[in-house]
């Protein structure tokens, strides 16, 4: 099981999500994510330092965040994504809407 | 373009000059990138040469576009020629694609001014002034949208990617994944699906519908959509497996940026045999040749309609052929002399001449036979046409794979018809790039195995007695056999012992079944899989055959033999009833007559199938008669003619009323109404105006469910295999006294040792022996039976079997066997203690041991304690009773004994429709099923289904026994209810689970009260 490490300053976030992002742990980083926008963050960093893996559903939380983000004028960013992550989120063009590095 | 000037026969001259030029620059570059800084001036001149002539004549036709490209083209080439700039194969690529596009400018002309070249110009100068870094490839590139079916967004890809895509003889398709539904429900990671892609291709762009994921505040989206644009040498059927998503999510791109549906792939197929072309993905070079004006030596311009390819392209679905005049001369000779003929013959009729009707029918003859041969041969066409793409895609892929690949092309000259080269196309597509990607191994692993850097790929044609002979070999690493077998054997094709005796050059036609071809278990198979059945069925609908050889560690090598033409075959006429057939000749292996005396001894029956004994092999039998559906001829009285047909994946018996002569036949297709038949390949019109069909012994056997599932030619294996009807069972035969035969289910038995009579003791009125340091207890069949004794003469043999888990042995004398029979059990005459009941196999009586019987008729009973019933004392009935469904007797008394060996009860069916009733009566009192899957009146998965929509019985265990273990048969199982899935019979998996079922459904009751 998942846990979402979250820090946060001013309108700025760090979510920190443990173990794997993926169906069954979003919904804790969903409502994570949710509740910190809702409370003004505008620039908030996923820090996927401590994820090996990302699925299907992870990646629509991931989207999601981002959507909301933009829809409320933020941006996200992702760091320390891990190889595969990474490759994966090259693969299917995240990085041309929001920034996205690795480790 | 001014009209007039395109109408200028100068002009057409030019345009064909050109064409010439651009069919030899491939070839040129990619030899001038081989010989890398050793630069082959000669070869650079000739290159340069034809780009030059092309610039010089668009100069004088005012072709603006193509004389700035060729002029661009030109520059660089001279480069390359003064050593100024090292043709490497980045250089060489945008050469490579600079020369296309003038051939699409060449092609259509009149719009070549209003082309956009200066993507083209933009990489050529950059080449020029030697700025280009390989990072920026990129610039190069011009990006074009593609548009996404219903859908207002579209996808933007890079030209430069598409281009280069499709000139290494790739496809491009648009699929669209819906991640939750095509990747998440189905048990997989994103990442491992792209990566699957990759394997086989190139993803050339994403796009991520980012809507469709919502946002935080909505809940979380059941459908997140990707459109992925992926080029690959994938062809449609393939991509369908890779894919795995449904097929109206994929798309092909077409050359002009349009999106068409998946083609359907019969009708694919169809229309390749058919006149017209269809655009395929495959068809991916542009029709340059359409209008082709081929100049000749004699410096007249001819242009013939033809449906198909041409010299320098094997682009199929073109339809000008190139002709050389000296041949249509002959035909038109031989047009004349015919017409003359007829008029011999006309003049002769009509004053019922007979001599002179005689001397006309000859010369028509004559005449007919020769302008058969002539038109024949303005249908064949140099394999070198074909082998020329090759080049192109091995350099593609090899570069793709990092692989440093060559290719050796031999016997280009050697001609073929059209018709069959148009369809060796893909298939030999296949097989180079299995050579390539599977074959040939990296630089490091060949620079380890001692082998030159370079892997070498060889395309060879040769003609041999009559066939054209292609071989595609390559010096990689070779097929290993035991992973080809290992998969097979995974999938249920062949058994244990099979494995132990095929040889192994059977062993690699394996790969030719198919389901060796599925994506993920081509990694399993050593590569090698992808679509080596579908390799394999091209061949055979060309009259083709295939054969492999292949050395571990230098390389193997593919043969394949084709017919020159398919449109006259020599064919064996036979016929039955009234009706006449023909079969064609490379399908007859031979001819058998059986007089009607020797019939009982040399056909056998096999379960419901008849065999037939030919030199030491059985071979399996149709009747012609019983296809037709009409009686058999009676052969008590008259011989039966057999023609021993080959499939070309195995052979079988084709029982005919007569057989007449061998006759060359011109094929007919079938009309549209026959056409979906498949026993038949089409038909012809005899020499006295009769229709006769042309049996497709494949398609035959098909029908009488013979199927190709076993490739090995020995017949041994072959009917039981194909025709089991019965239970087919793995039985060890051994002796008793010298006539007396024995056979045990091979899962019964866990060793076999060999021992001298004098090794056996005497001990307290019981036989035993020293066996790993204890006493072994034995006993023999003459212990509990009237069998005669042993002989002392001889050394013994000891079967140990495992009874309530403690060895126990069984004297038996030599010699020993394997065999997989079909077994009919005779329960009846022989049936004594300890003899379960006989059947007959090979002409011999074989006494079928039940072991478990003769076991017990000697030693009591000593139930272990870790199996007692007390295990199950607080269950609602004190002692399990499990329901056991086989139509064999013998099989049903086994697994009975055995349970009942661990102390519960049985209850016995036999078949569906009796278990059924005996549930149905105590629904109380079963506490699980095990049933054979194969029984008459109501089998194994239906008795499943209609236990499982019944509400009583919704927590019976099911356990499926059967010797039908093949992946697809577990999952229909598993689909109909099954709990587990067991190759029957081995004991303690059976025991095992029987034991797990029985304790998970006592468990499963008391949560449920719980909840209640």
């Amino acid at each position: 099981m998942s846990t979402v490490t979250i820090t946060r300053e001013a309108n700025k976030a760090l979510v920190q999500p443990e173990g794997d992002v993926v169906a069954a742990s979003v919904s804790e980083l969903r409502s994570a994510m949710r509740e910190v926008i809702s409370c003004g963050v505008r620039e908030l960093t996923m820090d996927l330092a401590c994820v090996q893996m990302i699925d299907s559903c992870g990646l629509g939380v991931v989207v999601a965040a981002h959507n909301s983000l933009v829809k409320v004028g933020g941006r996200l960013s992702v760091v320390h994504a891990s190889k595969d992550i990474l490759a994966l989120f090259k693969a299917m063009r995240m990085h041309q809407h929001f920034s996205v590095t690795g480790d | 373009m001014n009209q007039s000037i395109l109408e200028d026969e100068s002009l057409g001259e030019y345009l064909a000059e050109c064409r010439e030029h651009l069919a030899t620059i491939e070839i040129d570059l990619l030899t001038i990138e081989q010989g890398g800084t050793e630069i082959d001036e000669q070869l650079v001149n000739r290159v340069f040469r034809a780009a030059h002539s092309i610039k010089g004549g668009a100069g004088f036709f005012d072709l603006t576009k193509i004389r700035s490209l060729a002029h661009k083209t030109e520059s660089v080439l001279e480069m390359i020629r003064s050593r100024q700039l090292v043709p490497s194969s980045e250089v060489v690529s945008i050469l490579l694609l600079a020369f296309d596009k003038l051939h699409e400018l060449i092609h259509d002309v009149g719009a070549s001014d209003g082309a956009d070249i200066s993507e083209f110009v933009a990489a050529l100068t950059g080449l020029a002034e030697n700025s280009l870094p390989a990072g920026e490839k990129g610039s190069v590139s011009e990006r074009v949208p593609v548009q996404i079916p219903q859908s207002t967004w579209r996808i933007q890809a890079s030209a430069f990617d598409l281009s280069q895509a499709r000139r290494g003889g790739k496809s491009i398709y648009l699929i669209e994944y819906d991640l939750i539904h095509n990747i998440q429900r189905r048990g997989k990671a994103p990442l491992e699906v792209l990566n699957g892609l990759m394997r086989y291709g190139i993803l050339l762009e994403t796009v991520f519908d980012l809507d469709s994921a919502g946002t935080l505040d909505e809940d979380s989206s059941n459908q997140l959509l990707l459109e992925v644009l992926y080029a690959t040498a994938l062809e449609p059927d393939l991509i369908r497996e890779l894919v795995e998503v449904p097929e109206q999510q994929i798309r092909v791109v077409e050359k002009d940026g349009s999106v068409t549906s998946l083609p359907d792939w019969a009708a694919r197929e169809s229309a390749n045999c058919g006149a017209d072309n269809e655009p395929t993905p495959s068809q991916a070079a542009p029709e340059a040749f359409t209008s082709t004006l081929a100049v000749t030596p004699a410096g007249r311009s001819l242009e013939v309609p033809a449906k198909n390819s041409m010299a320098n392209s094997a682009t199929p679905g073109e339809n000008t052929i190139r002709l050389n005049v000296a041949l249509l001369d002959t035909l038109m000779t031989l047009a004349g002399e015919l017409v003359l003929s007829r008029n011999q013959l006309n003049e002769s009729l009509s004053r019922d001449d007979r001599r002179g009707i005689r001397s006309g029918a000859q010369r028509v003859s004559l005449v007919t036979s020769e302008l058969q041969e002539v038109v024949a041969l303005t249908r064949m066409q140099p394999v070198g046409s074909l082998f020329a793409k090759f080049t192109r895609l091995v350099r593609d892929l090899g570069r793709d794979l990092g692989k440093d690949v060559q290719l050796k092309v031999e016997g280009g000259e050697v001609e073929i018809d059209k018709t069959i080269l148009e369809g060796l196309s893909d298939p030999l597509t296949h097989m180079v790039r299995n050579a390539v990607d599977h074959g040939i191994e990296t630089v490091r692993e060949r620079a380890a195995a001692g082998k030159s850097p370079v892997g070498t790929v060889i395309l060879k044609a040769t003609h041999q007695a009559g066939q054209v002979v292609i071989e595609v070999s390559d010096d990689g690493k070779g097929l290993s056999v035991e992973k080809i077998v290992a998969s097979s054997l995974a999938k249920g094709q062949i058994t244990l012992e099979q494995r132990q005796t095929m040889p192994d050059r059977d062993k690699l036609r394996l790969i030719f079944l198919p389901g060796v071809s599925t994506a993920e278990k081509v990694s399993d198979v050593s590569g090698r899989g992808v679509g080596m059945d579908v390799v394999k069925t091209n061949l055979d609908r060309l009259g083709g055959k295939i054969e492999i050889d292949s050395v571990p560690g230098s390389g193997s090598q593919f043969r394949i033999k084709l017919p020159l033409t398919l449109a006259i075959i020599p064919s064996l006429l036979v016929s039955d009833g009234c009706q006449r057939f023909a079969i064609p000749q490379v399908n007859v292996g031979e001819l058998i007559r059986i007089g009607c005396t020797q019939i009982a001894q040399r056909v056998d029956r096999v379960g419901d199938a008849e065999v037939l004994n030919v030199r030491d092999r059985l071979v399996p039998l149709l009747h012609l008669a019983d296809l037709q559906g009409i009686p058999r001829p009676d052969y008590g009285s008259r011989p039966m003619n057999v023609v021993l047909v080959d499939t070309g994946a195995f052979e079988y018996g084709l029982v005919v009323e007569e057989l007449h002569d061998t006759v060359e036949i011109v094929v007919k297709p079938l009309g549209r109404h026959l056409k979906a038949l498949a026993d038949y390949a089409g038909a012809t019109i005899l020499g006295d105006g009769r229709v006769a069909v042309i049996l497709d012994v494949a398609g035959l056997a098909v029908r009488a469910k013979l199927n190709g599932g076993t490739v090995e030619a020995d017949g041994r294996h072959g009917p039981v295999d194909t025709l089991a009807v019965g239970e087919l069972r793995s039985l060890l035969l051994f002796h008793n006294a010298p006539a007396e035969t024995c056979g045990v289910p091979i899962e019964q038995v866990s060793r076999i040792e060999r021992v001298k009579p004098s090794q056996v003791e005497y001990i307290a009125g019981r036989r035993t022996m020293q066996y790993r340091g204890a006493t072994l207890p034995l006993v023999t069949l003459r212990d509990t039976a009237t069998v005669q004794e042993l002989s002392d003469q001889q050394r013994w043999l000891v079967i140990i079997f495992e009874r309530m888990g403690r060895p126990l042995g069984l004297l038996a004398a030599e010699p020993l066997d394997m065999a997989e029979v079909t077994i009919e059990i005779d329960t009846v005459t022989l049936r004594q203690r300890g003899i379960a009941g006989s059947t007959v196999f090979k002409g011999r009586t074989i006494l079928l041991l039940d072991f478990l019987e003769l076991a017990d008729a000697i030693q009591p009973k000593e139930v272990p304690e870790d199996a007692s019933p007390a295990d199950f004392v607080d269950r609602p009935h004190p002692v399990p009773t499990v329901l056991v469904v086989d139509d064999s007797e013998f099989f049903r008394g086994q697994i009975q004994r055995l349970i009942e060996t661990v102390g519960f009860k049985v209850m016995a069916a036999e078949d569906g429709q009796a278990a059924w009733e005996l549930l149905d009566q105590h629904p109380d009192e079963v506490d699980m099923l095990a049933t054979d899957v194969e029984m008459p009146r109501m089998d194994g998965l239906s008795l499943t289904r209609k236990i499982r929509s019944d509400g009583r019985f919704a927590n019976l265990p099911i356990l499926a026994l059967s010797s039908l273990a093949g992946d697809e048969e577990i999952a229909r199982g598993i689909a109909a209810g099954v709990d587990e899935y067991q190759v029957k019979l081995n004991k303690e998996e059976l025991l095992e689970s029987i034991r797990s079922a029985v304790s998970r459904k006592n468990n499963d009751l008391a949560p449920r009260e719980c909840l209640a």
